[in-house]
């Protein structure tokens, strides 16, 4: 795993927003450790490796996917499949913002008890090579193990329902084979990342000594691609990486 | 901890192609949400989607406190947030 020292910096004067599979493995590894640091609110974040294969010579070891699993969230009660139980609760206290912070309402459905009315969701990153870009693969399930179709997610999550800020915009949800399982998950689809990347990191402060870290390419991406879900990435996750 | 009423200094900039707001500058509750400011240029703007976000390339999630944006992206007195309306798709 990389450390947290500036590994491969973006000279973002011409820069296109998007990144190598090198600098994906970087930022990734840069990610993961921030995650698992900072959000201890939510599933850990681990690297998969791309699994040898024996018909390959060689797999390069910057192969893989970020994986966070079992992300549980609750539907608005706008929401039907496998919602039954009473989850009008108010107020939630959510141990991923700041510590001094006293009981805090938000509006994200992240929750942390358990019970049948929750959804499941599996969030996968994945390097595009097409595209150059992270691109997020997701799936939903209920807690018994059934699949939630896309018009289930789309009601249960308040910011795709509304088609707040990033979606009909600047991404849309679609149903991709994932490259490393080889079975359909939804996604969002990447087209448009590279702009949006290149203009979060056009007013970034830090270039005087040559750019911006690499290490920082996911954690912003994910201020934006985890927003579509109502996750929040805690700012220790950026204000970490020194520059 | 009590929270006090505390005003922040939110000093909104268009980037890209984006219409530049006659009042860029204004003053807003710490202990009011993001989502204030992003359905403000919303209103003023005419536009449903907008890319909204501060330096330190991040975008802020709409139930965060101004005061917590504050806090770790404000410099010199103010909260920028940068806006931008479109973008050619790559």
């Amino acid at each position: 795993m990389a450390t947290l020292s500036n590994q491969g910096k973006i000279d973002i004067s011409c820069w296109d927003g998007t990144i190598s599979q090198h600098e994906f493995h970087t930022a990734a590894s840069a990610f993961a450790e921030r995650w698992n640091k900072f959000n201890a609110a939510l599933p850990q974040c681990s690297w998969v490796a791309r699994p040898k294969s024996p018909y390959l010579s060689s797999t390069s070891k910057d192969e893989g996917y970020l994986s966070v699993e079992n992300v549980i969230m609750f539907p608005t009660p706008a929401a039907e499949s496998c919602y039954g139980g009473d989850d009008k609760e108010g107020e939630e206290e959510l141990s991923c913002s700041r510590s001094q912070e006293d009981d805090f309402i938000d509006g994200a459905t992240m929750l942390q008890n358990h019970d049948d009315a929750s959804h499941h969701y599996d969030f996968h990153v994945v390097y595009n090579a097409s595209y150059r870009v992270p691109v997020l693969y997701f799936r939903a399930y209920c807690s018994d193990g059934r699949t939630l179709v896309l018009d289930d997610v789309e009601k249960s999550i308040p910011a795709i329902s509304a088609k707040l800020l990033m979606l009909s915009k600047w991404t849309f949800i679609t149903q991709e084979d994932h490259p490393y399982l080889n079975c359909p998950w939804y996604t969002l689809h990447p087209c448009g990342t590279s702009e949006w990347m290149k203009m979060l990191f056009s007013h970034e402060p830090a270039v005087d000594d040559g750019g911006v870290a690499v290490a920082k390419y996911l954690v912003s991406w994910f201020s934006v691609a985890g927003q579509v879900f109502g996750l929040k990435i805690p700012f220790e996750m950026l204000s970490s990486i020194g520059n | 901890m009590a929270s006090e009423p505390r005003k922040v200094v939110v000093h909104l900039r268009a980037t890209g192609d984006a219409p530049i707001l006659k009042q860029a500058k204004f003053k807003i509750d710490g202990s009011d949400k993001f989502v204030k400011v992003i359905d403000f240029l919303r209103r003023q703007l005419h536009r449903d989607t907008l890319f909204v976000y501060v330096n330190s390339a991040f975008s802020p999630n709409p139930e965060e406190l101004i005061t917590d944006l504050y806090n770790n992206f404000g410099i010199d007195g103010k909260l920028v947030v940068n806006y931008a309306c479109s973008m050619a798709w790559g």
